[in-house]
């Protein structure tokens, strides 16, 4: 059996891991486009601090590969499918071929058109040195900015008030997450960070924050954190379905035959709240890339996690918890305020409980993850 | 029997709750949002980010697991002898 891992990230190789635990004959090739051996993107804030020395963000060395039987390719992208023939072509030009084939590419970042110097992205290892190398050469005690009000905008946050850099914050929306949160909740997000002294600017584009030569307001860096758009072009052309990721059902089979997915990339169909949803989460990318394993071993077992992401700004906690879409709800309720410091924001679909974003209210987290498990209405949450 | 000491290191747990979700016998998150040290799901002395238990082969397979799939790598498993089981050195 050849099986081939297109991404070397946490789900590609939990994938691997595993496939080779329940196969130890067959032929495992992981395609990574990174140089560098699994490492933790959720480490990256800690070694950026220097709670953390680098060597401590990899996960697996670098001769675990070839211990594992695994062939592991680096620098290295697919560009092609034929789905008919069963091959994949690659970036340097090899011509792979596979039985069953995985697709765990993860999310490219939005970039910004504009190469400016100071301009910092933050999803790669790579991406972490070049923001300690530009946080080293910034003279005086000129301020950074940051681009979005995302998670990413959050470590950004953090990470300049860790090294005592002031720094200004343009949202493109009114408050973070201006599409999933509630106006309370975006409050005491907003309340956090003014009494942190860290400056917002509301409703803001890009050229708010740079011209055509330079960052604005002074600023030597600028901290992107605009979300992920994958660029999903060799996937359409082989006939896969796209949405805002690879189309797959409950066991992560996409609807080209011996063709999976998992992670970030996958848009799956969730059995618990009862329709395809799109994460972009740790925890959902390790366990899809077990349980796809699984299924590409024949084990047709539906994929059922409430997976959750968990963050927080100069302190405050949130944490996002299952499907959090505001357009796919009908139903939001919150629950506490901006004053009393705590905000839990319900997702409700039919009366089910489908997810929740807790805001200084780490209290609720089990047991919300609990009904939203069991499927429980969002009436029996009681504050 | 094993018995084994099982260890959270609080600075570095985010609470991403990985572990809560693949070992919940052992790992519960506390109000602060940093995962406590069960053992099989009871606390004998109250709340604590480090314990000795005893296991069997499979439950430790299972707790092994749960602190392999932590993203911060804040979990540290010994055995009686006081080697690191996870992660490997």
């Amino acid at each position: 059996m050849r099986h081939v891992i297109i991404g070397g990230g946490i789900a590609g190789v939990t994938a691997a891991e595993e496939l080779r635990k329940l196969d130890p004959d067959a032929e495992i090739t992981i395609v990574s486009e990174e140089h560098h051996p699994l490492y933790s993107r959720v480490l990256l804030p800690h070694y950026l601090k220097g709670k953390i020395p680098r060597e401590r963000v990899f996960l697996k060395k670098e001769t675990w590969y070839a211990e594992k039987n695994t062939e592991w390719m680096t620098g290295v992208m697919a560009t092609s499918l034929n789905a008919k023939n069963k091959f994949v072509t690659l970036s340097n030009g090899r011509e792979l071929e596979y039985d069953k084939l995985l697709i765990a590419t993860g999310g490219e970042l939005r970039t910004i058109e504009a190469d400016l110097r100071g301009v910092s992205y933050l999803r790669t290892l790579d991406d972490a040195d070049h923001l300690l190398q530009l946080l080293g050469e910034r003279t005086g005690t000129s301020p950074a900015a940051v681009y979005g009000g995302g998670f990413i905008a959050c470590e950004y946050i953090n990470f300049f008030a860790h090294h005592q850099v002031p720094t200004r914050v343009g949202l493109r929306g009114s408050y973070f997450w201006s599409r999933v949160l509630e106006h309370e909740a975006g409050a005491l997000i907003q309340k956090q960070l003014d009494t942190h002294g860290v400056q917002i600017m509301p409703n803001v584009n890009l050229l708010d924050m740079i011209d055509e030569k330079e960052i604005k307001h002074s600023c030597s860096i600028l901290g992107v954190g605009i979300g992920i758009q994958p660029d999903f072009s060799w996937m359409r052309e082989a006939g896969l379905e796209v949405e805002s990721g690879i189309k797959c059902d409950a066991f992560l089979k996409t609807n080209l035959p011996d063709v999976y997915a998992a992670g970030d990339v996958a848009e799956f169909y969730d059995v618990i709240v009862g329709r395809h949803v799109h994460v972009g989460n740790w925890m959902n990318a390790q366990m899809q890339g077990r349980h796809v394993a699984k299924s590409m071993m024949g084990q047709e077992v539906p994929f059922a996690l409430v997976s959750s992401y968990a963050t927080n700004i100069l302190g405050l906690e949130i944490i996002f918890i299952g499907d959090v879409s505001k357009q796919e709800a009908d139903e939001v309720k919150l629950f506490g305020s901006a004053e009393e410091g705590g905000v839990a924001q319900l997702f409700g679909r039919k009366g089910q409980l489908v997810g929740a974003v807790l805001i200084g209210r780490n209290q609720d987290r089990a047991i919300i993850t609990k009904m939203i498990q069991a499927r429980d209405l969002l009436v029996n949450f009681s504050k | 029997m094993p018995r084994i000491r099982v260890k959270v290191d609080e600075d570095l747990c985010i609470g991403a709750a990985s572990c809560v979700t693949i070992s919940p016998e052992t790992f519960q998150l506390n109000e602060e949002n940093k995962a406590l040290v069960y053992d099989h799901g009871q606390q004998p002395d109250g709340p604590t980010y480090e314990r000795w238990m005893d296991v069997t082969d499979d439950e430790l397979e299972n707790i092994l697991l749960g602190a392999q799939s932590c993203p911060t790598l804040a979990i540290f498993i010994f055995d009686e002898a006081g080697n690191q089981l996870f992660p490997e050195l």
